[in-house]
């Protein structure tokens, strides 16, 4: 059936809200983080036009380049470390073992809690004179790896992606959540054929889980190019710099009045984030399941 | 598409559009724009986010100060305290406000580089004409040039600092020291008696804005280059000396100073697990409720070492303006004059002084004391020991711009991690300084 003129007006008029919001709260503020990546602006007083000169500036910057690097690395430990722990850990649990619901709660449950006081928490466990990572280590005879975690050139960036890839509830939720969904007449037919309970799970849970999992390494990955809450608190970028991410970088800039410098680093962070979700939508060509 | 889900739908339109542009509506309440003239009856509301709330020790008296004018200006006046208890907050919220143009009506802040940048913004109350009147004859002269940009007077000076060495005289004794250290030979001497008696000699930081080491290096560039030193730039030979004298103190500090931040390092002195710290008068009020062992009994200040060979003088000090006054440009004469008000009443000697006596703290605003007032011990110490300096020089964050401020903690701790050389710590710094 053809649509006529009022149909389209019709159409426009439902979709009007959401265009309108789509256009205040992404267009608009993309369009102009691209536009004022293109000045020298401190934000007070008036911009001038300097072209390309703020990417040439970060990009002659060596922080800048460890805040690319280190949110690469990040992302990958999120997509490669993070996501399949996860998956192991909800594989797991859909056996339904003794059990599994207080586990799953305890693994959920820091996603409950505000990333700042997480962070907090782990600034105290890392600390060089009263931490109790030191003080653990102490105990079990392995004074010579005591450190400053967080204050140390080598330990400072891992310690950080270390505690982090721990928290892996969410993940856990969603694809177990996928799992749950999985006919159990699947899993009755491979028993019957002699598959064992690993085979079971590379076999038909994993692939029928693909959905799920390239989602959570989309947010993984995403997550690990957005971060700053635990980079902030814990380290502030230091020590030298080591351990400074994107937007670290970029609300540094904003401290110090550079707000073109600011923004071309936002534009840097787009451009990464887009082609990070494209490649992932590109490796998990999601196949349709007849189920 | 039945008609009814159209009109529906235009109507969900409108509604959504509206509320966008509620968002934008501004805030005629407290907004700097707000026009009130037609309604003078109206209880004029001073919106005053600050930061002496909370640990801070001027916390207490200055809302006695200011449930004292709200009281006394009933029905007509009232300032409204947004409380910020974090300093990096605060600075983060009044730039963001500042560069918006949502301005508060009366607000703080404390970084000398960034005051000529305010100053152009044209979004700060000129606050001349009041000042000319025969107010600014209660504050120091030279403080009211720090704030007068293009003939106007733009700020109100208000509390200051000095920052001597604090000693702690019962750790000192432990390690059999008997005498405050002259000259750096001597200071490090003595480091080295506190450091075989198991004694962390000082407290060093490189987290946040690395603020106590920040002021070790502030002391030591002026030892070293004399007090014009920063008129010459990263380039006198000073400022690389001291890298290499701050190499040398973090060997004397204890073990988690690289990333410690303000907290951590101040808590290590006030609990006595260092000997040595560095920090301005406003910290004798922390020192006096927190200090363990009553610890403010035996902690004495004195000026920072000389350096033998440099061009700085014995008892020189590095002080500076720890807070200036700001105020909102308003279009409203009535709200102008509310503001105008408070300001008078929070910088009237009488009531600095009562600040000063609660707190500790110094300010630029002239009172008198007399036998009668109990001033305390170590705020004393300051005052005459700034009285009789030979320079007072602001430090090295309040010399060089936000940028260079910024990147001092990254360097340094590059520096003592042994992550970039002292002349790779001074390139870090004159890059930040060009971009």
């Amino acid at each position: 059936m053809r649509k006529t003129y009022k149909d389209y007006i019709g159409m426009l008029v439902f979709l009007l809200p959401a265009i309108v919001l789509f256009a205040a709260f992404f267009l608009y503020p993309v369009g102009y983080v691209v536009v004022t990546s293109l000045l020298k602006w401190d934000g007070i007083t008036k911009a001038t036009f300097v072209g390309l000169n703020n990417y040439k500036l970060i990009f002659t910057d060596e922080v800048f380049l460890t805040s690319i690097k280190n949110n690469i690395i990040w992302a990958l430990a999120g997509g490669l470390i993070q996501v399949p722990l996860a998956l192991m850990i909800a594989l797991i649990l859909a056996r339904k073992p003794r059990g599994w619901k207080i586990f799953r709660t305890v693994y959920f449950f820091p996603n409950i809690i505000s990333g700042v006081a997480l962070a907090m928490m782990w600034s105290a466990i890392f600390n060089d004179e009263y931490g109790v990572l030191n003080g653990l280590l102490r105990i079990i005879g392995l004074e010579s790896l005591q450190r400053n975690w967080l204050g140390d050139l080598h330990s400072a960036f891992p310690s950080l992606i270390i505690y982090w890839l721990f928290y892996i509830g969410y993940f856990m939720i969603i694809i177990l959540a996928e799992i749950s969904s999985i006919p159990e007449t699947y899993y009755e037919a491979a028993s019957i054929d002699g598959a064992s309970k690993l085979k079971q799970d590379l076999f038909i849970t994993i692939p029928l889980c693909k959905g799920s999992i390239s989602t959570c390494m989309t947010l993984a990955m995403v997550y690990g190019l957005r971060q700053f809450e635990q980079v902030y608190m814990l380290t502030n970028g230091g020590p030298a710099n080591k351990t400074s991410v994107m937007v670290l970088y970029l609300y540094k800039q904003i401290q110090n009045y550079r707000y073109g410098m600011a923004n071309a680093s936002g534009v840097v962070l787009i451009i990464i984030g887009a082609l990070v979700i494209i490649t992932i939508k590109k490796l998990f060509r999601v196949e349709k399941y007849q189920m | 598409m039945s008609k009814t889900q159209r009109i529906l739908a235009l109507l969900l339109a409108v509604v959504m559009l509206t509320g966008l542009a509620a968002c934008s509506k501004p805030n005629t309440e407290t907004g700097t724009a707000a026009n009130t003239s037609e309604e003078p009856q109206k209880e004029i509301t001073i919106n005053f986010p600050s930061i002496w709330v909370g640990k801070d020790s001027k916390a207490g008296i200055m809302s006695e100060l200011i449930s004292a004018f709200n009281q006394e200006n009933t029905g007509k006046i009232k300032v409204v305290v947004e409380e910020i208890g974090d300093y990096q907050a605060y600075r983060d919220k009044m730039r963001t406000n500042i560069t918006t143009g949502n301005v508060p009506d009366v607000f703080t802040f404390d970084n000398a580089s960034e005051t000529q940048l305010f100053f152009r913004s044209d979004k700060l109350m000129d606050l001349s004409s009041y000042l000319n009147e025969g107010w600014k004859n209660d504050f120091i002269a030279s403080a009211i040039k720090d704030v007068t940009f293009d003939n106007k007077i733009m700020a109100i000076p208000y509390e200051f600092g000095v920052t001597p060495v604090w000693y702690n005289t019962r750790l000192l004794e432990k390690a059999n020291v008997t005498e405050i250290p002259k000259t750096y030979t001597e200071f490090f001497d003595m480091c080295e008696k506190l450091k075989a008696a198991g004694i962390a000699p000082t407290s060093q930081m490189t987290g946040e804005n690395a603020w106590t080491s920040m002021l070790w290096y502030s002391q030591l560039v002026v030892a070293i280059g004399g007090p014009d030193v920063y008129k010459n730039g990263f380039d006198d030979p000073a400022f690389l000396e001291a890298a290499k004298i701050m190499q040398k103190m973090y060997q004397y500090t204890t073990k988690d100073a690289v990333g410690a931040t303000a907290g951590v390092s101040a808590g290590h002195w006030i609990n006595e697990r260092t000997a040595i710290f560095m920090n301005g008068p406003w910290f004798v009020g922390r020192l006096k409720n927190e200090g363990v062992n009553n610890m403010y009994d035996v902690v004495e200040v004195a000026p920072a070492p000389v350096y033998e060979g440099g061009k700085g003088q014995e008892g020189g000090y590095i002080g500076f303006i720890q807070a200036y006054i700001g105020a909102a440009k308003q279009t409203d004469k009535a709200k102008e004059a509310a503001v105008v008000k408070f300001l008078k009443y929070i910088t009237s000697p009488e009531n600095v002084k009562k600040v000063s006596l609660a707190s500790g703290a110094m300010f630029v605003v002239k009172f008198d004391l007399g036998s009668a007032d109990n001033v305390e011990k170590l705020q004393a110490q300051m005052i005459e020991q700034s009285n009789k300096a030979p320079y007072i020089v602001p430090h090295f964050q309040g010399n060089v711009k936000p940028a260079v401020a910024s990147e001092f903690p990254q360097a340094l701790s590059g520096l003592i991690l042994g992550d970039k050389t002292p002349e790779k710590f001074i390139e870090q710094l004159k890059r930040a300084d060009s971009m």
